[in-house]
């Protein structure tokens, strides 16, 4: 069976147009590539760091080296990829930084379950359990993971983000998957 | 490595769509047999779906009023650059021009007019600059 990966449409991307526009520093076209990514560039972080007031200040870093670096983007590329790669560059700088956080661990064990996440069960909400499993994961299989299931990222776009090799990013989505499967199965959620 | 566990090690990817065409046919084919693997593929499949699935969380209700505020104070500090570069070039130009000027029209003894000319004007000019610079300080803390 293969996942049909889920790109969301009703997310808009940045038109060719559009980007000639935030080139030459137009403040509309800048507010409206803001509004325009908004949502999947804050999900993005949000899943990577976990923490609302550090994935406001990446979204800020990341925004500000656009406009300083725009002039280095290359047209013919995807400005989605281009745009998370320097995200990623972000996050990454800041998960190095703090102290106890997992990169890529590949002898992780996911935690038990928080009491957040027991209420979220006996609410019979599986999006928050869901959610919270993923958020035990090493910072890395995160990423694969929201690149790949909410982003809907192709393999190639994948490895290009997170500057990776393609079996380290099947390598990470598999991980994954797996460790939260085995979880999620163990506590009968699946 | 029997065909099952190879295809084991696979069902998380073909779940994920992350498989090329032959190793996808490997999996369909041995899952068509196989209850066990066909059960796993089930319950990735359900993740996946699961995970494709996530509300979007949503982000603070002012962060786009306030980043575009601070790309647009960006995008001005820039542009100010710019045109302090251009400023700066053109005032250059034009005190060696007019040095040469006054030279050609009153001889070596313009040198010193044409000096302190250049030091009045370098003085003023430093001056403005200080002065637009904290007014502009002056404004971002305001904003």
């Amino acid at each position: 069976m293969i996942y049909q990966a889920a790109i969301d449409e009703s997310f808009p991307v940045a038109e060719p147009t559009q980007v000639g526009r935030l080139r030459s520093g137009d403040p509309a076209a800048l507010a409206e590539a803001v509004g325009q990514y908004q949502h999947r560039l804050y999900r993005y972080f949000l899943r990577l760091v976990r923490d609302p007031a550090s994935a406001d200040d990446l979204f800020q870093q990341t925004w500000l080296h656009v406009v300083r670096q725009l002039h280095r983007y290359d047209p013919a590329r995807s400005f989605d990829t281009w745009l998370f790669a320097i995200a990623h560059n972000a996050a990454m700088d800041l998960l190095r930084r703090r102290p106890g956080e997992r990169l890529e661990d590949h002898e992780f064990t996911l935690p038990a379950r928080e009491p957040d996440a027991l209420s979220a069960v006996l609410a019979g909400e599986r999006a928050a359990i869901l959610a919270a499993a993923m958020a035990a994961l090493p910072a890395l299989y995160r990423e694969a993971l929201t690149l790949r299931f909410e982003e809907g990222m192709k393999m190639e776009e994948i490895a290009e983000v997170t500057h990776a090799p393609l079996s380290t990013v099947k390598s990470r989505v598999q991980r994954g998957l797996e460790a939260m499967k085995q979880k999620l199965c163990k506590e009968d959620i699946l | 490595m029997s065909d099952h566990e190879q295809v084991r090690q696979l069902l998380a990817l073909s779940a994920a769509g992350l498989l090329d065409a032959d190793e996808e046919r490997l999996v369909s084919e041995h899952a068509r047999q196989c209850t066990a693997c066909a059960a796993e593929l089930d319950e990735f499949a359900a993740l996946s779906a699961g995970l494709s699935a996530l509300p979007v969380p949503q982000p603070p209700a002012d962060l786009v009023r306030r980043i575009s505020a601070l790309l647009a104070a960006e995008a001005d500090r820039r542009q100010g650059a710019i045109f302090a570069g251009a400023a700066a070039v053109f005032a250059c130009a034009f005190v060696l021009l007019t040095g040469q000027i006054l030279r050609m029209l009153a001889g070596d003894s313009a040198v010193l007019v044409w000096l302190s000319w250049v030091g009045i004007s370098s003085i003023l000019g430093a001056a403005s600059a200080l002065l637009l610079a904290s007014r502009r300080r002056l404004e971002r803390r305001i904003v």
